[in-house]
């Protein structure tokens, strides 16, 4: 079902709907991530998206997106390496970088880039398979 | 690699995963004896150790296994 190698892409908007509901769910209303204003004062073009988001995106992909629903995430880590923005589409991909027959278990190595083609985030997701 | 030093090896895995320095292995020690080896941990014990060795085992030989002795022997027979 799975060879190293494999490549998946998927595309995300942060859309309002999106903002909003992260926001309403874990109240992380810091002003870096509501506030335009204080956001551009300290270098920014507007107010920063959480990085979560894309970890929810992440959760998505593992979830929905692969060949099978047995799947259960072990760890994951991720950089956050530019800026997200309200409205941004962020492309996603994911390489299986390492099989572990022995314990049904996978790695990927992964990365969101916006629109221009720059790295947002990047990380490894190791996850089992169930059956 | 003699067998002591891929002792030392797993050890330090064994502490790095299972985030506990005072974790000592003998080639007796089993999953009862340390706090923490549970399915899980054990999924994150096998994969730290392929990597460390760069090597691959297979699920019978994992089930295989009654002591860490036995997962050293296994190591040696692919590093060897």
């Amino acid at each position: 079902m799975f060879n190293l190698n494999d490549k998946f892409r998927q595309e995300f908007s942060v859309s309002e709907n999106v903002y909003n509901g992260f926001l309403a769910v874990f109240q992380d209303n810091n002003p870096l991530h509501t506030d335009n204003a204080f956001a551009q004062a300290r270098g920014f073009k507007g107010k920063v998206m959480h990085g979560n988001i894309l970890n929810g995106f992440l959760s998505y992909f593992i979830g929905e997106c692969l060949p099978t629903k047995d799947v259960i995430i072990h760890k994951q880590e991720i950089q956050f390496k530019n800026p997200v923005y309200l409205n941004d589409t962020v492309f996603f991909e994911a390489v299986i970088c390492d099989i572990y027959e022995s314990v049904k278990a996978l790695e990927f190595k992964f990365t969101f880039k916006n629109a221009e083609g720059v790295v947002v985030a990047k990380g490894k997701i190791q996850i089992g398979i169930l059956v | 690699m003699e067998k002591s030093e891929v002792l030392e090896k797993v050890n330090e895995v064994f502490i790095d995963i299972l985030d506990n320095e005072d974790i000592v292995l003998t080639y007796e020690t089993t999953a009862n004896d340390v706090d923490d080896w549970d399915s899980l941990n054990h999924i994150q014990l096998v994969v730290a150790i392929e990597k460390k060795f760069k090597i691959r085992f297979t699920s019978q030989e994992i089930q295989s296994w009654k002591n860490v002795g036995e997962m050293l022997d296994c190591i040696l027979t692919k590093v060897a």
